[in-house]
């Protein structure tokens, strides 16, 4: 799952390891992102496809701090806007890579987990790794996703570099696994702006 | 240069500690009564290289005080006010207190006066004693010009620090660090070489911070307190990682015997008290001016998932009384560590059925409450803790989704 300062930070620190070793997802080296076109696209570990209403960026994985069900697009880059896409993650897994001995950490998914414990896995998410400092739910309603009963959580945060930024996730528990899309925008401008998009690509969604 | 507190000594510690408070204070424990101000009120910079440093700090300071982090409640910075004016010594009208929303155990004093409190700090006192001992001790480096001495002394020993490479090391840099950014100054303000003390002067803000403390009435033994907590803290914390300790603080650090620290405090407290003075923690006091807070403050300690932090900080808390509120926290606690072979889901949930039974627990103890009972197939019990939750929060964001899970 992209993050903001993590992930600038980490590129900035390891660069050149990362490109010697690339297995970017389908991207150019380590640093680099790919077009996504508009037609129905398989994303993460591909048991999911959308159809994007417009031309977006898929961000190349990083072997640091990706996890293979997690895929992630931006329109205007990391710190303004972004999609994740969650494939089938497993009980037991992270939204993203972590080491046992962090002090602080995203908490495991669990197959039985209600929308409130996924929500708060994606507040934890924020807080632990994108450095949100505050945190407000701003609405947890069920919705159906990709013809199922799953739920939508809105939500608003305010970030380390001070930047108000606000999200959207849509997601459902499905055979124990988590698909889950959720889109992330600076609150001023950008989250209104891509909304649109984003409501087009998680009507699109499907099982593959 | 932070010498990991080896656990054994702590295990051993009634030894360990009396061990490390004679080696440590016989020789070199500074004395509360030497420590007198070296500045007065209004006190401006003299000379040119500290006028320069004046300058950068201005800056940072107007950084600092426009970050929309800071928490503006005028009723809490009104109360901290009071608080520097309490230990702050012939200083006291010329310093600015800033209070920033970042869950970390922190404070930091800047050469011109200004001090930055985190929350995180404001969470982990039991009463108004532990928060202004932090802030004496901040405000003796203040008082006792160490951040100029500091540089000063860096300069003596190597030339590398022109004055131009300190300003770059702090107010930006190659490292990405600018001062403003006030999250990196919490988790790293270690890393600020402005910032960062010798043992000498830490020692020198430890012995004044008792003296200032005691002066203004309060019970001088709450600096070691705050200490204990911290090691406490911490020692927790990597145990549950399995891990030994590494991280350091910015108010504490830099001292290779954090044993001998705490001892030479708790001797320092005693000699400053005056037979026959009274001495308070001012515990209610304090509860009172962070009442509207505190629920916010567990809140952004609890989901960082710390668990080993976490769990030392409301068993802390809890020192003084459990409470629905600690009893929910305790909850969120393994609630969010969900593991499974250490049953924390059941943990949770006793935490949840405990918080319930207190009148202060808050909506989302019901909620949370209801949600465990539902996992374990009791709906009827459930839904009845549901229906308190949408009874207490009928605006509640999630009010749509807990009357699905109530039909469910």
């Amino acid at each position: 799952m992209r993050f903001k300062q993590s992930l600038l930070l980490l590129v900035a620190a390891s660069s050149l390891p990362a490109c010697a070793s690339s297995v970017g997802g389908g991207a150019f080296g380590y640093s680099g992102y790919s077009l996504v076109r508009v037609k129905e696209v398989r994303v993460g570990d591909d048991s999911m496809a959308v159809t994007p209403p417009r031309e977006w960026n898929k961000i190349a994985g990083s072997l640091f701090v990706d996890i293979h069900a997690v895929e992630d697009w931006t329109q205007n880059g990391p710190y303004l806007d972004g999609i994740s896409f969650v494939t089938g993650l497993k009980d037991g897994k992270a939204l993203v890579h972590q080491r046992s001995r962090d002090d602080r950490q995203v908490p495991k998914f669990r197959s039985n987990m209600t929308p409130p414990e996924i929500a708060a896995m994606i507040e934890s998410l924020f807080r632990v790794r994108a450095g949100a400092v505050d945190f407000k739910t701003v609405s947890l309603a069920p919705r159906t996703f990709m013809g199922a009963n799953g739920f939508q959580f809105d939500y608003e945060h305010l970030d380390g570099d001070e930047v108000r930024r606000k999200g959207r996730a849509v997601a459902v528990v499905q055979n124990g696994r988590l698909y889950m899309i959720l889109f992330d925008a600076a609150r001023s401008h950008y989250y209104n702006a891509l909304l649109p998009d984003f409501e087009a690509i998680v009507n699109s969604a499907r099982r593959v | 240069m932070n010498a990991p507190l080896s656990r054994r000594a702590l295990m051993s510690a009634g030894a360990g500690l009396a061990a490390a408070s004679l080696a440590g204070s016989a020789e070199a424990r500074i004395l509360p009564r030497d420590m007198v101000p070296l500045i007065g009120a209004g006190y401006r910079a003299v000379d040119q290289d500290e006028k320069g440093l004046w300058q950068l700090m201005e800056r940072v300071e107007e950084e600092v005080s426009g970050s929309n982090l800071l928490i503006k409640d005028p009723q809490l910075t009104n109360y901290l006010g009071t608080l520097i004016g309490n230990v702050g010594g012939p200083a006291a009208r010329d310093m600015r207190i800033y209070l920033a929303r970042i869950p970390e155990f922190n404070a930091i004093m800047f050469p011109t006066g200004f001090t930055v409190v985190f929350s995180g700090l404001l969470l982990r006192m039991r009463n108004e004693a532990q928060l202004a001992g932090v802030i004496a001790h901040e405000s003796a480096h203040f008082l006792r010009k160490h951040q100029i001495r500091q540089w000063r002394d860096m300069r003596r020993k190597t030339d590398v620090f022109s004055f131009l490479a300190m300003g770059a090391g702090v107010a930006g840099g190659a490292a990405g660090i600018y001062a403003g950014d006030l999250i990196q100054l919490a988790q790293f303000g270690t890393l600020l070489s402005l910032l960062k003390y010798n043992r000498t002067l830490e020692a020198e803000a430890d012995a004044m911070g008792v003296r200032l403390l005691a002066e203004a009435g309060y019970d001088p033994m709450a600096m070691s307190e705050t200490w204990q907590q911290l090691i406490g803290e911490l020692d927790l914390s990597a145990k549950y990682r399995r891990k030994r300790r590494h991280r350091d603080f910015n108010i504490f650090e830099t001292h290779p015997s954090p044993d001998a620290r705490m001892a030479d405090l708790k001797i320092s407290a005693a000699e400053v008290r005056q037979p026959g003075k009274a001495y308070d923690a001012y515990r209610g006091r304090y509860l009172a001016a962070i009442a509207q807070l505190r629920p916010t403050l567990l809140d952004d300690q609890v989901k960082l998932n710390d668990p080993g932090a976490s769990q030392y900080i409301v068993d802390t808390l809890a020192k003084d009384g459990w409470n629905g509120l600690l009893r929910f926290n305790e909850g969120e606690i393994w609630r969010l560590r969900n593991s499974q072979s250490k049953g924390d889901e059941a943990r949770a949930a006793q935490g949840y059925a405990a918080a319930v039974m207190y009148p202060d627990a808050p909506p989302d103890a019901w909620r949370w409450h209801g949600i465990m009972l539902l996992k374990q197939g009791r709906s009827g019990e459930a839904r009845a803790a549901f229906a308190r939750y949408l009874q207490m929060a009928p605006n509640a964001p999630d009010a749509a989704l807990v009357r699905q899970m109530m039909t469910g």
